[in-house]
């Protein structure tokens, strides 16, 4: 099996889907990439058993065949080369894969392609296609709150949920949550699936967001389909929280405040807050906002003071810092509200200004002061 | 007090009198735990391998441990103990610290309230105890050696500072073969060369120690006598009879060694963060793996899963004698509490 292909396109589709490569394959035949010719088109595949991506690309070839290849030596040669054809060159009999460039060839032994692992084929699916954008914004704006704990391995993915009005995305820890909606986009049927982080960012470095993307999901598995990249990814097994249900519904307290601002001060304060508690203290009076932090320990401590548009009761509520900034930072708007009932329940963050086919709401826990 | 567990066997067999004996497993794995006066003299010691114990000592009689008996008698002594203070800070089952400062029988005489334990406690258990009395904890456990056993020593406020200096670097209590053959190279021997040294170099190599080392041999140690020290750890270990060889046979006995550190997690209701798997391999060397979660747990159904990541997260290197599992940041640490203080979503 032969083909020519140019060295930087070559490395632009490996580096998309370089991402899936793990560090701790069981299967050593992981740390390949699968080459398959078909019809004169090149389709390259890397899998960790969980997740698999392929990409496609057209080259020069007379015969079809597969091979795997080592993913590191690979890249590692196609990183060092300037843009030139390159020919490749497969023994079928032992697989040893040889590459001819400008200066000189490099060989290597790869492994047959018949040994790679299929990837799973997809009975029984529902298919959607929902624009590129959309799914970015949604990966961006809930993929920081997804929560690390093993043992409530459904909180570490994505909730998707599906309904012929909209499509949800929500991402929990149980310190915080985000709940996505976009009504511009529908499904047929209603239905929902939780999906892993890995996936989810290899999505997110691929995705353009001007593209078509069409996904096929079933019980356990879903595929992506858009540009020339097929990814291919098992779902979390398990029943996700009923999320609806923590979001609180009578909030009377409501701060609307600048958000670049509201941020920075957050930023400036925090530092001088605890270092595991993180905690800051936001107090409410009237018409302005004071934020506080203090580390006993090493008798630091901050205030700041800021105007905001108040309504509600006066108050003192404690946060984690770190939630409030990473939270802040995901929204895009230039003012934003804070919703709050009481110094021990949730506080609803969200943009100020709705957006017409766009709903964010944030929620964070408080921290409880005095203790 | 004095060579515990035999004492304690002795006392309970009159047969075993005069005797040297050895209380724990005879067989081929067997550590001896603790060694009769009688035995030492041949030079069993404890944690000695029982088949070097037995060869050093032809007539040695191994005795099974009684926990259960040595815990009785352990509650038995500290009762004493809290006749004089209630600052006892136990070390271990035949071992605490008392600060007997102001104590309930208003005699200013630590020395004096020392040798009366040490008579209540041959009258009323029948075993021999011994004492150190100085100004901190360390000092007194030194001296606890010094005339042991059944005897006592005190080291007054002004003969502290030259007794440490003339110490032997291996005889301070935290010194033990590593690091004294490590002092050795860095040319210390004795509590004087120890104390020539500065802080800066004593941490550079030592790390945290070093600053404990330098403080202990001026006599400074401001550790107080707590009467409730907070565990830091719950584990649960186990030797084989034979190496195990695979993962399969490894978790096997890990789940029993599961169910026994649930129990005892049960027992002293504590939940911990950081699970430790320690494998200890045929030559004698030691790993530990672990892995630190979210949330704090203490059920085998939680930590197992954990444990078997880590146990097939890598090849063992060689076949294995000894595995354990241990918990540790545990919640009833002080800044746990405050890291709870952040509420959760009621999920």
């Amino acid at each position: 099996m032969n083909f020519v292909i140019s060295s930087t396109s070559l490395l632009k589709h490996l580096q998309g889907i370089s991402g899936v490569l793990s560090t701790n394959n069981t299967l050593p035949i992981l740390d390949n990439f699968l080459f398959e010719i078909v019809d004169g088109r090149l389709a390259v595949s890397a899998s960790d058993l969980e997740t698999t991506m392929r990409t496609s690309m057209e080259i020069e070839a007379k015969e079809e065949g597969k091979i795997a290849i080592p993913a590191k030596l690979l890249l590692d040669v196609l990183k060092n080369l300037p843009d030139q054809p390159c020919t490749f060159s497969v023994n079928p009999d032992n697989f040893a894969v040889e590459i001819a460039y400008d200066n000189g060839k490099s060989k290597m032994v790869g492994y047959n392609g018949d040994d790679f692992p299929r990837t799973p084929g997809l009975e029984q699916s529902n298919s959607i296609t929902i624009s590129g954008e959309i799914i970015s914004n949604a990966i961006n704006k809930t993929l920081f709150a997804t929560g690390v704990d093993d043992l409530r391995p459904v909180m570490s993915g994505v909730f998707c949920e599906f309904s012929p009005e909209s499509i949800t995305f929500v991402a929990t820890d149980a310190h915080k949550l985000v709940r996505y909606t976009r009504t511009d986009s529908q499904a047929s049927g209603s239905s929902s699936f939780i999906l892993p982080k890995k996936p989810l960012n290899l999505l997110k470095s691929n995705l353009k967001g001007d593209e078509e993307v069409k996904l096929e999901y079933n019980d356990s598995n879903a595929v992506f389909t858009f540009n020339d990249v097929v990814l291919v990814c098992r779902l979390i097994d398990g029943k996700y929280p009923n999320y609806e249900a923590v979001i609180p519904k009578e909030n009377p307290n409501v701060l609307r405040i600048d958000r670049l601002q509201f941020l920075s001060s957050i930023k400036r304060v925090s530092i001088f807050s605890n270092k595991t508690t993180h905690q800051i203290k936001l107090k409410l009076a009237g018409s302005e906002l004071s934020l506080s932090a203090e580390d006993i320990d090493f008798s630091n401590e901050a205030n700041e003071r800021l105007t905001c548009n108040y309504a509600g009761d006066d108050m003192e509520i404690g946060f984690n810092s770190r939630f409030l900034m990473e939270m802040l930072n995901n929204l895009d708007t230039s003012e934003v509200r804070l919703e709050m009932s009481e110094p021990s329940r949730a506080g609803l963050l969200m943009p100020s200004e709705d957006n017409e086919h766009e709903d964010i709401l944030m929620l964070v826990m408080p921290v409880m002061l005095n203790r | 007090m004095d060579a515990f567990y035999a004492s304690v066997e002795q006392m309970d067999n009159p047969e075993l009198r005069g005797k040297p004996i050895a209380v724990g497993g005879s067989k081929e794995r067997g550590v001896v735990a603790a060694a009769s006066y009688e035995a030492r003299k041949f030079g069993v010691k404890s944690a000695m391998a029982s088949v070097i114990a037995a060869r050093r000592c032809p007539h040695l009689i191994f005795v099974k441990p009684r926990f259960e008996r040595y815990k009785e008698i352990s509650n038995q002594i500290r009762s004493i103990f809290f006749d004089y203070t209630d600052l006892v800070e136990p070390l271990s089952l035949d071992e605490a610290f008392l600060d007997v400062t102001n104590n309930k029988v208003n005699n200013p005489s630590a020395s004096l309230i020392a040798e009366e334990i040490r008579i209540r406690i041959k009258d009323e258990v029948g075993l021999n105890a011994s004492a150190g009395i100085s100004i901190n904890k360390f000092t007194a456990k030194v001296a606890s050696d010094i005339n042991k056993p059944n005897g006592q020593k005190t080291i007054g406020p002004d003969e502290v500072l030259k007794f440490l200096e003339n110490l032997p670097i291996n005889k301070f209590f935290g010194v033990g073969k590593v690091t004294a053959s490590k002092m050795h190279l860095h040319g210390i021997f004795t509590g004087k060369q120890l104390k020539e040294q500065t802080m800066g170099y004593l941490t550079r190599y030592f790390g945290k120690s070093g600053q404990h080392f330098y403080n202990i041999v001026r006599g400074i140690q401001n550790s107080e006598v707590q009467p409730d020290r907070i565990r830091k750890s719950i584990a649960a270990e186990r030797t084989f009879l034979k190496d195990l060889s695979t993962e399969d046979f490894m978790l096997e006995q890990l789940d029993k060694i599961g169910d026994e550190l649930e129990k005892r997690l049960i027992k002293s209701n504590v939940k911990g963060k950081t699970i430790t798997v320690k494998l200890k391999y045929s030559d004698f060397t030691t790993q530990t793996r672990s892995k630190t979660i979210a949330e704090f747990i203490h059920l085998k159904r939680d930590f197992f899963p954990i444990v078997k990541d880590l146990i097939y997260q890598e090849k063992p290197k060689d076949s294995v004698r000894l595995l354990g599992i241990t918990l540790t940041k545990l919640n009833n640490e002080a800044d746990s509490k405050s890291i709870s203080a952040q509420l959760k979503l009621d999920f």
